[in-house]
């Protein structure tokens, strides 16, 4: 893997203006050069779609001249006049050809099943390999969603989805489909096929039985007998599974519906409708977040818990966490004053937890902030402690409400359906067990300032 | 004629079923010796495509039948009713071959610009139109021929009736000798050959779908066709070109896989396409190598006429 980064710059109109050596000859192969436009299809959708989200994204990136394959990460961030590029972890193989079958051996067990479906995930082949389980009756040209009951990822994602919007191929999307004997939890892989004139076609893959241990048994007596969390049977060792049975299969599907919705899968629809199917999809893997923050509960509160270690950037983890809420304080025409890119604070914690302290911190600061307000975060340093705060203009927080903002299941006598009241418990919880801590300052109408801390790194 | 015959003369021990296979091999090249022959491709994809075939016929007769023994067997001492089989395995695989050549330089998408995401995107299926019925239809007879890995093979439901039969009563032959002293599964035998027969004249099959899509289409014929050619969408150009012309699919395959440049306007004339329309598929078919041009000048030895069961 190389570190280096290769650096490029797409103009308003689409032409690529600069580019380090790598990248101008790759442009160059694939018949085109400075000045003109972006010969590579990945990269100009990808740039394409920086553009139209206003924001930055980091994707892989695949691509391909007459030797070689290429993969790598790219970074495309849009400005008014085009977009800057940064891509990593450039590596090159050798050039695979796509053959009749693009089945790879590889990816078809005996035991397993091929598919193939349209653009519009219909599906127009599925067989069964030599020992695997019938193919159940009926399946020509039903959705693939509908014939194979799709399981989010751990991100709350589907795989099949996503590639979907990004006509790219995918693996490990988990589902469940009805095999002779009952349901069958099975693994999706596909790839992406296209005509002769560049349009995407479907996609083509195999379906493979999943590892009994990745099976979602199905869980007795799994609705929840009161809905109030705080009466939930936190010690129950139960616990974890009873809400993940009685939640994660209906938002699952919010998810799934919402984004089909959103990407406009099935067809244009009118834009607003479109943002409004991704904010459900977006409140819905919130969500599911918060089924896994309730299951985990019972690992944070058990005694000894510690949390990884990983070297982090707070200013990086304070960008990644407005990248993913910038969408919902702009509905509020809430402005973010975040780190710049140059801005870095070495710290010591584990990754997703402190990116999920920190979305948890900026989304209290977008729900309790007015319409038109600002919040600012900054990074910080005071001797061995890496720090990181959340400022908003909100109606602030009074002594009183500041000594149980941290309990748990407090909510300060907010009955909305804005939050738990698990949010900061949790937050704190992980901030100590990542040897940091957690702390607000406020006074009523000047706003809150929570600031988080973390052993810093040099 | 058996060349073990033939070419037997006094002096010579009788030869082996390879030496026989060479010298008459040798036969036809001398008979023939500027015609263009069988590359090794072509003979594996062909010889895949009738094993496949005899497979999904045994198991349809009964699942019990040992598929890998009875092609050994088979593979020894001759594929019967070999003559029969060759047309169909051979337009087959020549499509197929067509095809994957096409897959390799179809390798790139366009890029997606913003706003193509939803001009492009196809009408939302809750109310499929019948176009889309009948074309979801023909793709989903088309992947009927392919196994499970994606090889090419002939879909049961595609073959004519007579021949279909006959290769049932091979593979029962062969059954037959093996279960010989089973009195009870001989007489079983018969009737699952009666039965098979039957279900496979319901089965629908590519040419159904193909007529069905034309049909539908109307007045759009010539320019989905045109699309199917821009787009190197070859089954669906197939299918339109055999409906138009009445042919089975596998025949129209071979006309046109087999067909000189020239003669491609008036092949496809029903479908009222433009010459320019026409220019990818010259071009598509004029770098698919070792094709059987009819001009005669690299003429393979097989006849490229397999009658499906649609040819009317």
């Amino acid at each position: 893997m190389s570190e280096r980064i290769i650096r490029g710059r797409i103009d308003r109109s689409g032409l690529l203006v600069s580019a380090d050596t790598p990248l101008l000859r790759l442009q160059q192969r694939a018949g085109s050069g400075l000045g003109k436009p972006l010969a590579l299809p990945h990269l100009a959708r990808l740039v394409a779609l920086a553009q139209r989200l206003h924001r930055d994204i980091s994707r892989p990136m695949y691509t391909a001249d007459d030797h070689s394959d290429i993969h790598a990460l790219v970074r495309i961030v849009p400005d008014a006049d085009g977009a800057n590029l940064e891509i990593s972890d450039w590596r090159t193989g050798p050039t695979i050809h796509p053959q009749i079958p693009v089945i790879a051996d590889s990816a078809l067990t005996p035991q397993g099943w091929t598919w193939e479906c349209d653009q519009q995930l219909r599906v127009v082949a599925l067989r069964a390999a030599s020992d695997a389980p019938a193919v159940p009756a009926g399946w020509e040209g039903r959705s693939l969603s509908e014939l194979f009951e799709l399981q989010p990822d751990e991100d709350g994602r589907f795989p099949v989805l996503r590639a979907l919007g990004r006509q790219s191929r995918f693996d490990g999307q988990r589902v469940q489909a009805d095999g002779p004997t009952g349901r069958v939890a099975m693994t999706l892989t596909g790839e992406p096929q296209f005509d002769a004139a560049g349009v995407f076609t479907g996609f083509r893959g195999s379906a493979g039985l999943a590892e009994p241990q990745a099976q979602a048994a199905p869980l007795p007596g799994a609705v929840l007998t009161d809905p109030a969390f705080g009466s939930l049977p936190l010690s129950d060792p139960q616990f974890g599974r009873r809400i993940d049975g009685a939640l994660r299969g209906p938002l699952s599907r919010i998810i799934a519906t919402a984004e089909t919705i959103s990407g406009q899968f099935d067809g244009p629809i009118r834009a607003d409708y479109a943002r409004y199917a991704g904010d459900i999809a977006h409140a819905g893997r919130h969500l599911l977040g918060l089924v896994d923050d309730l299951a985990d509960l019972q690992n944070i509160e058990r005694p000894g818990f510690k949390a990884a270690a990983d070297e982090i950037d707070l200013g990086d983890l304070a960008r990644r966490a407005v990248g993913l809420l910038g969408m919902k304080a702009e509905e509020k025409g809430i402005r973010i004053d975040a780190p710049r890119v140059d801005d870095k604070m070495p710290a010591t914690g584990e990754f997703r937890r402190v990116l999920q302290v920190l979305l948890n911190l900026l989304g209290n600061a977008i729900r309790y902030s007015p319409e038109n307000s600002q919040i600012w975060i900054r990074v910080d340093r005071a001797d061995d402690r890496a720090m990181i705060t959340v400022a908003d203009q909100g109606q602030g927080i009074d002594a009183d409400q500041q000594a149980v903002v941290f309990e748990k299941f407090e909510r300060l006598g907010r009955t909305d359906s804005g939050g738990s009241g698990l949010g900061l418990y949790i937050a704190r919880r992980l901030a100590r067990a990542m040897e940091g801590d957690l702390t607000v300052e406020s006074a009523p109408g000047q706003g809150a300032r929570f600031t988080l801390s973390l052993p810093a790194r040099d | 004629m058996r060349m073990s015959e033939s070419f037997s003369s006094p002096g010579i021990d009788p030869p082996s079923p390879t030496l026989s296979a060479r010298l008459r091999e040798l036969a036809e090249y001398l008979a023939a010796p500027a015609a263009g022959r069988l590359t090794e491709e072509q003979r594996a994809l062909s010889l895949g495509i009738a094993r496949r075939l005899v497979t999904a016929v045994a198991a349809r007769l009964d699942p019990a039948i040992d598929a890998n023994a009875l092609w050994a067997d088979w593979l020894h001492g001759g594929v019967p009713g070999a003559e029969r089989l060759v047309g169909h395995c051979f337009a087959r695989a020549e499509e197929h071959r067509w095809r994957e050549q096409s897959a390799h330089r179809n390798a790139s998408p366009a890029p997606v610009h913003p706003g193509d995401a939803t001009a492009d995107a196809p009408a939302v299926d809750t109310a499929l139109s019948d176009v889309d019925r009948a074309y979801l239809a023909l793709q989903i007879a088309d992947r009927r021929r392919f196994d499970a890995l994606g090889n090419p093979a002939l879909a049961v439901g595609d073959l004519d009736a007579e021949l279909f039969r006959a290769l049932l009563l091979d593979i029962a032959a062969w059954r037959l000798a093996e279960v010989s002293r089973d009195t009870d599964r001989a007489a079983q035998l018969g009737d699952a050959v009666r039965a098979v027969v039957s279900r496979q004249a319901e089965e629908p099959g590519i040419a159904d779908a193909a007529n069905a899509y034309h049909a539908i289409l109307g007045d759009r014929v010539p320019q989905v066709a045109a699309d199917a050619i821009a787009r190197h969408n070859w089954p669906v150009l197939i299918a339109l070109a055999a409906a138009a012309h009445r042919r089975s699919y596998g025949d129209m395959a071979l006309s046109l896989l087999t067909a000189q440049a020239a003669a491609l306007p008036s092949l496809l004339a029903p479908l009222q396409l433009d010459r320019t329309a026409l220019a990818p598929l010259e071009a598509s078919l004029a770098m698919l190598p070792s094709r059987a041009v009819a001009d005669g000048g690299g003429g393979d030895q097989v006849d490229p006429k397999p009658s499906g069961r649609d040819g009317r």
